[in-house]
């Protein structure tokens, strides 16, 4: 050590020589403000400080800051923000070099501004994170809570959720005197409510996951059924018995009956009937996706999973398409019967509306990850708005898919009770435009199902032993397990509209309602500064959050 | 109602969440403990016994936050806190949005202190200039002042402008205690004096308990115009490690083949550094010298003493 003072000291300057070693010596992976020799407006050119060059001064100002932050940082916990410096108090990382003991300074590498995305990228990455299956049961939903009462319910959760998630990206803002820039909603809930709000919001969040997963397993039965069925038909050259060739529309539950009688009778081709035997979409093809999936589950690293995430985004458009060529193909058929459902519309505005609260709240729900998605924003200031044109979009997009479809379904010959939890099902597999939808979405969700996993397994395997591979023993059991979920609810209760509803109104019920207006308002109690009528607004949240949960149950 | 018996105070005010816990750690070098980190207003003050200018005790008080406690303090604790004192010293925070609220907690401290304590000095900071532009500052800062100025008769307040991040800080302590300081022109001449006898390139004169610069004198242009509070910086870290082993500060020699540097006790309430840039001088002539001068600079201020000030302070 003493070796290397001799170096360091020339004619005048012991005490910024002083200050700069003293400042690599404090080095802090976690805050380069505490290593810094100068900035721009006093330069310096970077030089070899152990030769003997007359030597330029370091700026007074930089070495008076830097005297400062070392005698702050003494006066301090070390994970305590208290006496840390400010943003616009450190130089740019431009302008920051770090003088080594013994040699050359050199510039501090790029700096966290130059991994930021603009605006158009965060709000896409939004978009896609939001846009999830539950596209696929909002004609379903508006169906179930009527048209316009539809439309309406659409456009508040969409701005309730929006409001519950402002609140969520603010949170780790409002507490004083710690350092959260790594904080995510969990450990802001386990600021406020201890072990049991850690623990609770993570277990809603995996609630979510959970649920997703087992709707992803129905979907993908359902679509490999459909995909088989198309290319054995066309193998066959077989056209549908029950439904013609002209038939657009089907209405699978009516026409489910007939079959059972027709089957009996008409159909005596052996083949035909082995195929359906062996290739059935609850009893078979369930157990046929688990030698596909269960593989991919064990993986250690999901990041191979994570580059076919644009699958999503096609598919999403490629079925904004369908619906645009569906709907300008079958026209319009609305009619307005405002309360009472006769045979073929349904009532404007229905009792059944939970159902639709209930889906929209997965459909809207990215809260146990919007901190992170924000991280990344370049201009920090705009989070809010950019937040809510992503809401604005994925809102467009549900009302565009839902409404459209909901308006097309034809329904002189059909009911429009007839439109399923799955839009997709009121095609006939020989429909070939929706067959490659359907294609599309089951090669999408293979590569988004293993993702999904992994972040259930982060979670439970992280919480419980503290370890995301804990060995492949537990993972294997994990894994086991949420298959063995998705498998029996797709071999027993294919019914994603309920399964997507109740998760999403239990997990929204935590994540969404109570946890981000519960955490406002104690922060605001904390800082003497809550008013009654903020009060009144988030208990009413609060209390929207049960009913929705309680809705489920009762409608 | 003579009190020179009992101890007078500095009281620091302001609004919760204005600085004032940070500001007192960085000026007194307390260390600021992970659990008074408040999540709400201050309950009760917070007394910081330390001997600032000899015989003043810091009392720091949360103002405001929330209204119960105004009433609390301002109608039963009232005389009590505002008995004794010497200084008050209130921290405005320039990013508050309640700036009428600000103005009449400020008031109503202004009355008790008027009532209880009416020759006490006032002083105002408008802290946290930090993080208003560089270009708006001085205007921000003058309005700011004319208001208080204004706000403040009869009494008179002295306002500055500052920030933990530049040295406005550290040059507004410096001048409040200044100002306290009993005869602080003729410590200033009689300094002068001795650094020219002693031939020292430097003389500093700094408060005990801060290490805030009272007064100095140099014979020629220094480069460093931060040289006094990276000193008072330095000094305060080498105090807080020597408090961790239960030793105090009391003096330091650093000597290389360029100048000779000397911090010792000088008075009652001050510490003195002489810097020699000749370093033929031995270190024990200008300890000598040091020495002497001490007995010389006590009798100066045991001379006029407490009630000297007393009288100089009444206007």
């Amino acid at each position: 050590m003493d070796d290397d003072w001799k170096p360091l000291l020339s004619s005048e300057q012991t005490c910024e020589s002083n200050c700069q070693r003293d400042s690599t010596d404090c080095l802090d992976s976690k805050t380069k403000r505490q290593v810094y020799a100068h900035y721009e407006p006093l330069h310096i050119m970077p030089r070899n400080i152990v030769k003997d060059d007359p030597q330029e001064k370091v700026s007074s100002e930089a070495s008076i800051l830097n005297s400062r932050v070392h005698y702050y940082g003494r006066l301090t916990g070390s994970s305590d923000r208290l006496l840390s410096p400010p943003d616009h108090v450190i130089p740019q990382p431009e302008d920051i070099y770090i003088y080594s003991p013994l040699g050359t300074a050199f510039k501090v590498k790029g700096g966290e501004g130059a991994s930021k995305n603009p605006s158009i990228v965060t709000i896409f990455a939004i978009w896609n994170t939001m846009m999830g299956t539950s596209i696929l049961s909002i004609p379903w939903g508006i169906k179930q809570a009527g048209f316009t009462l539809g439309v309406l319910i659409l456009s508040a959760m969409g701005l309730l959720t929006l409001y519950c998630c402002y609140r969520v990206l603010k949170s780790p803002k409002s507490i004083p005197y710690i350092d959260t820039s790594d904080w995510e909603f969990p450990d802001v809930c386990k600021y406020y409510f201890g072990k049991f709000g850690q623990l609770s919001s993570l277990v809603f969040s995996t609630v979510s996951l959970i649920g997703a997963m087992v709707v992803y397993w129905v979907l993908m039965s359902n679509f490999l059924y459909n995909t088989g069925k198309f290319v054995y038909n066309y193998e066959h050259n077989i056209s549908d018995p029950e439904f013609g060739t002209n038939i657009s529309v089907i209405c699978p539950y009516q026409s489910h009956n007939k079959t059972m009688e027709l089957g009996i009778s008409s159909n005596n081709d052996t083949s035909d009937a082995l195929f359906d035997f062996w290739w059935s979409k609850t009893n078979t093809i369930p157990f046929y996706l688990i030698i596909l999936l269960l593989p991919l589950l064990n993986f250690r690293s999901a990041s191979f999973f994570a580059r076919f995430t644009f699958l999503g985004t096609i598919s999403v458009m490629y079925l904004i398409f369908l619906v645009t060529w569906k709907a300008i193909q079958l026209g319009f058929h609305l009619e307005f019967h405002w309360f009472h459902s006769n045979q073929f519309f349904v009532a404007e505005f229905r009792a059944l509306f939970p159902q639709l609260t209930g889906v929209l709240t997965l459909a809207f729900f990215i809260h146990n990850c919007i901190i992170t998605l924000m991280k990344n924003n370049r201009h920090q200031e705009n989070n809010i708005r950019d937040l809510s044109v992503a809401y604005l979009l994925v809102g467009l997009t549900y009302l565009y898919v839902g409404v459209l479809i909901f308006a097309a379904f034809p329904s002189p010959p059909f009911s429009k009770d007839c439109i399923e939890p799955n839009f997709l099902d009121n095609f006939p597999s020989s429909d070939i435009l929706v067959f490659i939808a359907r294609a599309c979405l089951l090669f999408q969700m293979t590569s988004v199902y293993p993702l999904l996993g992994y972040l259930a397994r982060v979670q439970i395997m992280g919480y419980l032993f503290g370890n995301h591979y804990p060995s492949f023993f537990h993972v294997i059991t994990l894994n086991i397990f949420v298959v063995a979920a998705g498998v029996l609810m797709a071999r027993f209760y294919p019914d994603i509209g309920s399964i997507i509803r109740y998760s999403g109104a239990t997990c929204g019920l935590a994540l969404v309602f109570i946890f981000p207006a519960l955490v406002h308002m104690i922060s605001l109690k904390r800082q003497g500064e809550l008013k009654w009528p903020s009060a009144l607004f988030h208990s009413l949240l609060i209390l929207l959050g049960i009913a929705n949960l309680l809705g489920q149950f009762f409608m | 109602m003579s009190s020179t018996a009992m101890k007078k105070k500095v009281l620091l005010m302001g609004k919760s969440g204005s600085g004032k816990t940070s500001m007192r750690s960085i000026i007194f070098a307390n260390y600021i403990a992970r659990d008074t980190r408040r999540l709400g207003a201050t309950i009760d003050v917070e007394h910081s016994h330390v001997r600032f200018l000899g015989n003043l005790v810091l009392n720091l008080w949360d103002c405001g936050g929330q209204d119960t406690f105004m009433e609390n303090y301002f109608t039963s604790q009232r005389d009590n806190i505002f008995r004794n004192v010497e200084v008050l010293i209130y921290v405005f925070d320039v990013e508050s949005r309640e700036l009428e609220k600000d103005m009449h907690y400020y008031q109503s401290c202004l009355e008790a202190i008027l009532q209880n304590s009416p020759d006490a000095k006032v002083f105002c900071l408008v802290h946290k200039m930090d993080l208003v532009q560089e270009d708006q500052r001085d205007l921000i800062f003058k309005e700011r002042e004319e208001d208080l100025r204004r706000l403040s008769r009869p009494l008179s307040c002295t306002c500055f402008r500052t920030s933990i991040w530049d040295e406005t800080l550290y040059k507004a302590w410096s001048s409040i205690v200044y100002q306290l300081i009993p005869n602080v022109q003729q410590l200033e001449t009689n300094l002068r004096n001795f650094a020219q006898i002693i031939e020292a390139d430097e003389v500093l004169l700094f408060e005990r308990a801060t290490f805030l610069v009272i007064s100095h004198y140099q014979c020629k242009e220094q480069r460093d115009a931060h040289r006094f509070e990276k000193i008072s910086n330095i000094i305060k870290q080498f105090k807080l490690s020597c408090s961790k082993l239960a030793a105090s500060f009391q003096s330091m020699e650093v000597r290389n083949s360029n100048f000779a540097a000397f911090i010792d006790v000088f008075t009652s309430n001050t510490y003195v550094m002489v810097i020699m840039s000749d370093p033929s001088i031995p270190s024990a002539a200008t300890l000598i010298n040091i020495r002497n001068a001490r007995k010389h600079f006590e009798k100066l201020e045991r001379v006029d003493g407490p009630k000297h000030s007393l009288h100089m302070r009444m206007r």
